[in-house]
């Protein structure tokens, strides 16, 4: 079994490849396009079969290619990736239905293709890797790779430099990565992560500090913790939907994967206050992406707001593993480990789903504007279903997996009593406070996001037309579907997550955390419960019931139709209905502090009426991050490089001198 | 609290309508005009046309039909009739046919008829 | 002048007319009212408005105001029925369910101030049945109080009995 897992794994890598040759050469053609695809598709399956089988039995054997010539590529995978090669697979399978008709054939798609296929190899070889170098050369291959995934329209405006931003930040990050790893496994004596984390206990404790942080702040860049997350509003709206979808669904996955390796399995037993700085950075981003998303009105650069504000919580559920173990309470570490990689899972079928769904309506409507949209949920009725499955789901809302995966989290946090030390007890509560807040705001986001473009009448005459014909609808159902499973099947996808945190941490709370079949509990049986399948079955009910009394029942006397009342309206025009803007309003005023926005007003005259010309309003949110933080960054490092100019007169002689200098001083050390 | 206190001192000033006696200040509404027949004289009449201004008072012949519809409640009929017409204090004047609020009233032609 | 006791309408009417009395008499203990202005001054509204102040409290009748037209039992309209407004006002009384009782307000809902020309249709009753008349101008809260309890059967109306001529020995 465990030689299966790796074959999977191989042959999912190869499928891939073979997706990617196909896509180089032949996308060009229609034919080309579709096999690149189907192969693709083959390959996340084997991707999804794997990851599951992995994660129920833990282990997989070892794979090494290469030699001691031209340097090995050692892989064995573990089960702590176990969720994200399955992620990693839906994802891949689910984009591979959306491409054949969302691009066209031609040169761009060809090479676009190309790039993306050879993405997901890298992302698998990363969550495969047992060696800091095979890791560290997969993680960048997959930077550039996704660097040139977003390229794919580069002769638009603003996309070079989305993409620049991008990659730098994306190599930034590596920089602090490969200092990490470079401490530990000096330390450590190694390079094979099984073994480092075997003797991670010997590196002395302000080493392993460094490390952490280090590695925290590397992979926080592409996770995406606020401040270091500006790449992701940027990059999202100028990728292809399905590329946005896979930077969303898995690479900022990829970024929480690296942390929890960090914390879990190379320095396990690091001090409480880890998983302390862990829970504020993600409360910290949940709270400030949901604030943000809440004043976008592009769909994508929205949804990649909210991207950072689930990772804000899947890092709060993460360090709060981290704490809760580190103070003794080993259960309910356990249980937000497995909330942790059941809510990376989560994440990434719905918001991949809400970013495919995204290019559906920009093509069919012509535009990615809230305020320019409106009434699809006539003019696209699939799309308005299946996207409305993603948007219960991450809102949160009953019975959809979004609800269990937050239910649990707070359930843990909730526990918090049960840590003996007071102040860490008052971080776990503001740290729940401040993702309770962001529930709340997040639910208000989505049912703006989902009412402004779906409800009412069309905004713009482009929007009015909007057609579903010819639209992809397989590959977001197929998602929407898994949605559902996820929610309806937690209590297994639960358990098979409980025999990975097993391996993990050590303990096993399968009686704790399934008592009976359907029923979940917070690894604590007197704490409280859920069922989210009599939880479904009841709401079904609920719904159902009303209907048939009615039916039953039915009043015999005559009725009367009229219209709604809509207040006496006779001429109901599209520009009086509430826009996005407006909607978040109130938001937008009692974060005013927070927001410091620019506001722009024009009018044709200075009657206060405005009787002579239409007004206009531009409102603009600060960006505090890149004039606060970056700019002056940006501004010692040229400053610094001035400074070391002087060095680089353009004199031999000077150079000269150089090298004489660089002699004697190594002459000098080695000769000791 | 000083407002429940003071709402204590003044006690409750919802009116008990339609239950209870009516209340002391209903005196000052303004009502639908009352006539002293004996004293409507044809030449009164004719200037109680004149003066409303909504044209509730109308004549008619040895008749004066008010329309109580039509009725602000101005006064100028009671300010012009002397003391031939006087407020009747009537207010309640809700009614379930539009004819039932055209009153008619006779006009004593003959002023020497007796009471 | 009539100042006896007030007491239950036992006129005897037509079947139909009874039947739809006992159906307003049910909203007796608890009455939805929607105000409908088709374009009069105001007044009448402020005097609609008084009627949830401390010193009528329609509340404690069991009369309610509701802006929506769905769930209301009662119409108050004021103003001249402007033709302006016809569509929306046929909108209203559409989108009211039946049983509904429509009280016109006012002297200009009654007809008595405007004309019909081509802005106004003059009265109400011109373009929707009325059950109730309340004259005034404005009607006070307790006229209008008054009309409410008439159009649901719990007073007798009075007017039908009024006299205005002073009795001679009553000066």
């Amino acid at each position: 079994m465990t030689t299966a897992i790796t074959t999977l794994c191989v042959i999912a890598a190869g499928a891939w490849l073979v997706a990617a040759v196909l896509a180089g050469l032949a996308a060009h053609r229609r034919w080309g396009l579709t096999a690149a695809c189907v192969a693709s598709a083959l390959g996340g399956v084997c991707a999804v079969v794997a990851g599951v089988e992995l994660a129920l039995h833990g282990r997989a054997a070892r794979l090494d290619l290469g030699s001691s010539v031209v340097g090995a590529a050692r892989f064995h995978p573990e089960p702590l990736a176990a969720a994200f090669i399955v992620l990693l697979g839906l994802v891949a399978i689910a984009i591979a239905l959306y491409a054949p008709r969302y691009h066209e054939p031609g040169l761009g798609t060809a090479v676009y293709l190309l790039v993306y296929n050879l993405a997901l190899v890298a992302s698998l070889a990363l969550l495969a890797a047992s060696d800091v170098v095979t890791f560290l050369v997969a993680w960048e291959s997959m930077a550039l790779l996704c660097y040139l995934l977003i390229l794919r329209h580069h002769k638009r405006q603003g996309v070079a430099r989305s993409a620049f931003l991008f990659l730098a930040l994306g190599e930034t990050g590596f920089v602090l990565i490969v200092a990490a790893f470079v401490i530990l496994a000096t330390h450590t004596g190694t390079m094979d992560l099984a073994a480092i984390a075997r003797r991670a206990h010997t590196v002395p404790s302000a080493w392993r500090t460094a490390a952490f942080l280090l590695a925290l702040t590397g992979f926080g860049f592409k996770a995406g913790i606020v401040p270091l997350h500006i790449w992701l509003p940027a990059a999202h709206p100028v990728a292809p939907a399905d590329g946005s979808g896979f930077l969303s669904g898995v690479i900022v996955k990829l970024g929480v994967y690296g942390i929890a390796l960090f914390g879990l399995e190379l320095e396990r037993g690091g001090p409480g206050w880890w998983g302390l700085v862990v829970m504020i950075a993600g409360a910290v981003s949940a709270l400030l992406g949901i604030l943000y998303a809440l004043m976008e009105r592009d769909l994508k650069r929205f949804l990649a707001f909210s991207t950072i504000e689930n990772i804000g919580v899947i890092l709060v559920a993460l360090g709060g593993a981290l704490t809760f173990t580190a103070y003794g309470q080993r259960a309910i570490g356990a249980l937000l480990l497995i909330t942790a990689l059941y809510m990376v899972v989560n994440h990434g079928t719905y918001k991949t789903l809400l970013f495919l769904e995204t290019g559906v309506i920009e093509h069919a409507a012509g535009t990615r504007d809230m305020d320019l949209l409106g009434g699809l949920i006539r003019t696209l009725p699939r799309t308005a279903v299946i996207m409305l499955i993603g948007v219960l789901g991450i809102a949160a809302l009953p019975p959809l997996n979004g609800f269990v995966a937050e239910w649990l989290v707070f359930q843990g946090l909730f526990q918090g009593f049960r840590i003996p030390s007071h102040l860490v007890g008052i971080v776990i509560v503001v740290v729940g406070a401040a993702i309770a807040l962001t529930a709340g705001l997040a639910l208000n986001a989505f049912v703006r996001a989902y009412g402004i473009p779906f409800l009412g009448m069309p905004r713009s005459a482009r929007a009015g037309r909007a057609d579903e014909r010819g639209m992809p609808i397989a590959g977001p159902a197929l998602l929407a579907a898994a949605c559902v499973f996820l929610a309806f099947g937690a209590p297994l996808v639960l358990a098979t997550l409980q025999r990975v945190s097993r391996t993990i941490t050590g303990i096993d709370i399968h009686a704790q955390l399934l008592t009976s079949k359907l029923t979940v509990l917070p690894a604590h049986a007197d704490f409280s419960s859920l069922s989210p399948t009599y939880l479904a079955a009841f709401l079904v009910a609920v719904a159902v019931v009303p209907v048939l009394i009615y039916l039953a029942g039915r009043p015999r006397a005559k009725s009367r139709s009229t219209p709604v009342w809509d207040g006496g309206i006779l001429n109901f025009k599209a520009r009086m209905q509430y826009t996005a803007t407006t909607h978040a309003n109130p938001v937008r005023v009692t974060f005013d502090q927070l927001y410091r926005p620019h506001i722009d007003l024009e009018r044709a005259s200075d009657d206060p009426a405005g009787r002579s010309g239409p007004v206009h309003y531009r409102f603009t949110v600060s960006p505090i991050f890149e004039r606060f933080l970056y700019r002056p960054v940006v501004w010692a490092v040229r400053r610094l490089a001035m400074l070391c100019r002087p060095l680089q007169s353009g004199d031999v002689n000077l150079y000269l001198l150089y090298v004489f200098v660089a002699v004697v001083v190594a002459y000098a050390i080695y000769a000791r | 609290m000083l407002w429940f206190l003071r709402g204590l001192r003044r006690g409750i000033v919802t009116t008990r309508y339609p239950a209870g006696t009516r209340d002391r200040w209903t005196d000052a509404l303004p009502s639908a005009p009352a006539f002293r027949a004996a004293a409507l004289t044809a030449a009164l009449a004719d200037r109680l046309e004149a003066a409303c201004p909504s044209g509730a008072i109308r004549r008619r012949p040895n008749l004066l039909s008010v329309d109580l519809g039509a009725c602000t409640g101005c006064g100028r009929c009671i300010d012009v009739g002397g003391g031939a017409v006087v407020e009747s204090g009537e207010f309640l004047l809700a009614a379930r046919r539009r004819e039932d609020l055209i009153k008619q009233v006779p006009i004593d032609a003959d002023p020497e008829r007796g009471r | 002048m009539i100042d006896g006791p007030h007491e239950r309408d036992h006129e005897l009417d037509t079947t139909a007319a009874e039947l739809r009395r006992r159906a307003l008499s049910l909203f007796g203990r608890s009455l939805h009212i929607r105000t409908v202005d088709t374009g009069s001054c105001a007044v009448c509204e402020s005097e609609i408005r008084l009627l949830a102040a401390p010193h009528y409290d329609l509340h404690r009748l069991g009369f309610f105001f509701t802006p929506a037209p769905r769930h209301a039992d009662l119409l108050l309209v004021t103003g001249p029925a402007v033709r302006a407004f016809d569509d929306a006002l046929s909108e209203v009384v559409a989108a009211t369910p039946d049983p509904k009782a429509t009280i016109a307000v006012g002297a200009c809902a009654l007809g008595g101030i405007y004309e019909a020309d081509a802005f106004v249709h003059g009265a109400v009753d011109r373009v929707v049945p009325v059950d109730v008349y309340v004259p005034g101008c404005p009607p006070s809260p307790l006229a209008l109080l008054h009309g409410l309890l008439v159009a649901v059967g719990r007073l007798a109306e009075r007017v039908s009995r009024l006299s205005l001529e002073l009795d001679p020995s009553n000066p």
